[in-house]
């Protein structure tokens, strides 16, 4: 099982609720997306196949005749003339009703669609480079529910009065480390609930660690890291580990809110010299957990 | 100049055909029209070649037999003229409607007028052949083949597995001749073959192509070497098996179940008084060849002969020779029909139990022998074999030859040819024809450096998507993947344009049948039917240039009539029709479309009737999706023994 699978495993594993919208995949975040396929242009020569490395295009023995109805012809026609013969000829034959796809005739070549798998594909866009026909596209949605597909409740579960959130906190050994010492000497309270983990960088933080977090039932997962642009391995280069990091927690917040556990991540910054901002951060992050009450998580677990 | 020259057929045509209207009405569309009492006489010809010079384009409405051109072949050039069957396609079935055989006589001669504008010349095609012949298999037809393509002066190769003597070459053939003819004829093979070289090896590899193959070859002491050859006679033996049914009826188990051989042995070597009662079973389950069926009968009726009480249990016995069943009944075989179910060993004899479900009869027989049938199949390494030549194979295990009835030695492959048994189980007599029909095509290859002349698909480079589809749909192996790109192997190309009927993108044209010079052609018929006839309705029929035409054009000449507004339009192939063609018949209008093709597994290409029917099956369900009646369009065959079809298929309309 390769990573892109274990991923996706783990978000099924952590969905309490099935996903109802595609999510929407910001800017900076890459090898999360949709393929758009126009099969009008196509012309099943299986480039984009065999460019694929995760085997996520597939042939499929259909021909997509609602797509060639609905296709306009640009002014200098599509790149396979014949296609645009058989397309301009359906539209001028087509009559009332209801246009379905068709299937093509076993030992028929030259004609079929492409399939593409929404839980293989690591939009990479190598297709696209080796498609001839212009038929492919990247998008920066992520089909969510056809990844997840349907998801059964977890069985609901009491919470005890003594009940405390366990929050998993990931902190640069750069600012944010410093920050939390710099709590520590200062004799600044915080709430016990978290146990920090020391990582290099906040971009060091892969989705696969809070994922695997929130499998194994922690109520809440918070990213603290070096101020906007001055991260210690990109400064304030828009690449840099932190400014990517904030996409990405803002796309995985809007993947959990989809699933039914919106909340548990929170991404946040204090330097080496801001003590009193991290102990707060911690303490309101708390708080939210707090309201928000146990991880749902938490019922699969025990039934387990 | 763009000429037009009618001919009347010796002034048989003008009662069907108003030449001056049609002259009126083409003013616009020729330079000159011309018409002339016999085009293909003597002086028609003089007057052609008069008439006629290289820069003119020539449209000539005659006859179907186009021998016109033949003589005029000069000064004709291929990609200059055109022919209009007037005769067959248009006077001779509307001969009761002088009207519309002249409006559709117009029509057909515009659509010559732009068909000459889209032709190309034909590619000349030429193929250098190895003079040396491999022929696989030493048995009865590769020394045949051998002796004849010897004692026409060329170098052959056998090949054969393992080392053969004169008594084995009898012993192999036995089952399908007597002993003395089998003895006599390899005593004359043995001795004329003497010359031919003979080594013991096994194919395992083949490259190249007709004219030149490579062939890597593993020998019997572990050696491997590579021989090369201009082409290659395939002519593997068959093997005896018993059939199905042998587990059941206890072959193997007791010494009462024997095969069809074995009998014939006893039977031979049989004393006077020791005769016995024989239940010869035949397998339902097993389609019993008329080799096969001759062979039994000889067998029971020598047996019969010898005193034996012989039964034949059978369901079906085929055989060529019906004496040969009747000399059975008279020696005293007992026929019985049904299926022998099951059969016990017991000291009296076996016990056999036939069920005739036809009569629901059971009958039980208690023989001193149970004989079974024997199944004829090709030799066991004839599967690999076909592989390493990439042949294909009947369900039986047989090796496909091309088209059985033109074209009954040649394989799928050009340049490998196939003799006797490899193909079909056969007699002695029809493996040896076949052995010697095999000789005579390696002969006619190698002794004409064989000049094709045709129209070949033309391939687009930078247009080609490399799908592969071209690749995959030529049943020649004309085209391959040479570098990333397809190419071409002219060597190969039969001429059919299956190719471009598949190509999604246009890289890949035939000659002088462009999409374009389809789309003009099928736009100016409709336009032209709609200026004569008004709305009427109009079919196209889209017919191979083999099977399809020689019916529509017989048609004709047996006056099977059938409604102007029917359109013919000549394809060098069925398969060569795509989707496009049909839809772009129906957007200009067309009321119906026939895409007429051979009779199935009758393709002159081997594919182009599977093809169309592929091809009209998915238009239809385009259609049926879109919302268009799908009975507008129709695949049938069309054959010159059926003249009647154009009638059936274009009589009734909607």
């Amino acid at each position: 099982m390769d990573k892109r699978d274990q991923l996706i495993q783990k978000l099924r594993n952590i969905a309490v609720k099935t996903p109802e919208n595609d999510v929407e995949v910001p800017e900076k975040v890459e090898g999360f997306g949709t393929i758009e396929y126009g099969a009008q242009t196509c012309s099943a020569c299986k480039k984009c196949i065999l460019a694929c490395e995760p085997a996520a295009l597939d042939m499929d023995p259909t021909m997509n005749l609602p797509d060639y109805l609905k296709a306009t012809i640009p002014h200098d026609g599509f790149r396979s003339k014949n296609r645009e013969s058989l397309v301009t000829l359906l539209q001028g034959l087509r009559e009332e009703g209801n246009v379905v796809a068709i299937s093509v005739p076993d030992g028929l070549p030259g004609y079929g669609s492409i399939a593409w798998a929404a839980d293989r594909c690591i939009a990479c866009d190598k297709c696209i480079e080796a498609c001839l026909e212009d038929c492919l596209t990247l998008e920066k949605t992520y089909k969510l529910p056809e990844i997840i597909g349907e998801v059964k409740p977890p069985p609901s579960i009491t919470v005890s009065k003594d009940w405390e959130p366990f929050i998993l906190c990931f902190v640069c050994w750069e600012c944010s480390h410093a920050a939390a010492d710099l709590a520590g000497l200062m004799h600044l309270h915080y709430p016990t609930n978290i146990r920090t983990i020391r990582i290099p960088c906040l971009g060091a933080v892969e989705p696969m660690h809070i994922m695997t977090a929130l499998e194994n039932g922690v109520d809440g997962v918070l990213l603290t890291g070096c101020l906007l642009s001055e991260c210690h391995y990109g400064g304030d280069s828009p690449k840099a580990g932190n400014f990517m990091q904030y996409d990405f927690v803002k796309f995985w917040m809007d993947v959990l809110e989809e699933i039914g556990m919106g909340g548990r991540i929170h991404i946040d910054s204090a330097s080496a010299a801001m003590g009193i901002k991290f102990a707060d951060i911690v303490k309101e992050f708390t708080e939210k957990i707090q309201n928000l009450g146990p991880s749902p998580i938490r019922g699969k677990l025990e039934v387990r | 100049m763009k000429k037009l020259f009618l001919c009347t057929c010796n002034k048989t045509l003008d009662k069907k055909l108003d030449f001056l209207r049609i002259e009126k009405e083409l003013k616009g569309v020729f330079d000159s029209v011309q018409i002339h009492d016999a085009l293909c006489l003597k002086e028609g010809l003089a007057f052609l070649e008069s008439e006629v010079s290289n820069e003119d384009s020539v449209v000539i409405g005659a006859c179907t037999s186009q021998i016109i051109g033949m003589p005029m072949s000069e000064k004709l050039k291929t990609e200059s003229v055109s022919f209009v069957p007037l005769r067959e396609h248009v006077a001779w079935v509307h001969s009761n409607d002088l009207k519309g055989a002249s409006n559709k006589a117009v029509v057909l001669l515009c659509d010559a007028a732009i068909r000459v504008d889209h032709m190309d010349s034909p590619t000349v095609v030429e193929n250098h052949m190895e003079k040396e012949v491999l022929i696989v298999g030493g048995g009865m037809c590769g020394l045949k083949v051998a002796a004849d393509l010897l004692h026409l002066g060329i170098d052959v190769t056998i090949l054969e597995p393992c080392p053969w003597d004169d008594t084995a070459y009898v012993e192999a053939g036995q089952f399908m001749a007597d002993k003395n003819t089998l003895t006599k004829m390899v005593k004359e093979l043995v001795s004329a073959t003497a010359s031919a070289t003979t080594i013991c090896c096994t194919i395992t590899g083949l490259e190249g192509r007709a004219g030149k193959y490579g062939v890597s070859l593993a020998c019997l002491d572990g050696k491997v070497s590579t021989i090369d050859c201009g082409s290659i006679v395939i002519a593997t033996n068959v093997e005896q098996k018993p059939p199905p049914m042998a587990k059941k009826l206890l072959y193997g188990k007791s010494d009462r179940t024997i095969l069809l051989g074995n009998l014939a042995t006893l039977v031979e070597k049989q004393g006077p008084k020791d005769v016995r009662t024989v239940l010869v079973a035949v397998d339902p389950t097993h389609h019993l060849s008329a080799v096969e069926g001759g062979y039994l009968l000889r067998v029971v009726t020598e047996a019969a002969k010898k005193g034996n009480t012989v039964i034949v249990a059978h369901s079906n016995i085929r055989t060529d020779d019906e004496n040969i069943y009747r000399a059975a009944r008279e020696s005293g075989v007992i026929f019985v029909r049904g299926t022998l179910e099951k059969a016990k060993d017991t000291k009296d004899g076996m016990v056999c139990r036939l069920e005739n479900t036809l009569e629901s009869q059971i009958r039980e027989f208690v023989v001193d022998l149970l004989v079974l049938q024997t199944m004829t199949r090709p030799r066991g390494d004839t599967a690999e074999l076909a592989r390493i030549a990439g042949l294909s194979l009947d369900e039986d295990g047989f090796i496909t030859t091309r088209y059985s009835k033109n074209k009954p030695v040649q394989t799928s492959k050009r340049g490998i040819y196939i003799a006797g048994n490899g193909k079909m189980p056969m007699s002695i007599d029809d493996a040896i024809a076949s052995a010697g029909n095999a000789a005579l095509e390696v002969f006619k290859d190698i002794r004409t450096t064989t000049r094709r002349k045709g129209w070949i698909p033309i391939i687009d480079e930078e247009q080609c998507d490399v799908c592969e589809a071209c690749i995959e749909a030529c049943p020649n192996d004309a085209l391959r993947l040479v570098d990333g790109k397809v190419t071409h192997i002219s060597q190969h190309c039969e001429f059919c344009g299956i190719c471009v009927s598949v190509c999604p993108t246009r890289a890949i044209e035939f000659q002088s049948h462009s999409k374009e010079s389809w789309f003009a052609r099928l736009e100016a018929l409709a336009e032209n039917h709609k200026k004569m006839e008004g709305e009427k309705p109009f079919t196209f029929v889209y017919a191979c240039s083999e099977c399809a035409n020689a019916s529509i054009d017989l048609a004709g000449f047996t006056g099977k009539g059938y409604p102007t507004g029917t359109y013919v339009i000549q394809f060098p192939c069925a398969g060569m029709v795509s989707p496009i063609e049909i839809l772009k018949g129906l957007a200009v209008g067309a009321e119906r479309i026939v895409v007429a093709h051979c009779p199935p597994g009758g393709c002159h290409h081997q594919t182009g009737d599977h093809m169309a029917e592929l091809v009209v099956k998915f238009t239809q369900d385009m259609l049926r999706s879109i919302g268009q009646d799908p009975e507008r369009v129709k695949a049938t065959y069309m054959i010159a023994a059926l003249p009647n079809k154009m009638q059936e298929e274009v009589a009734h309309r909607g």
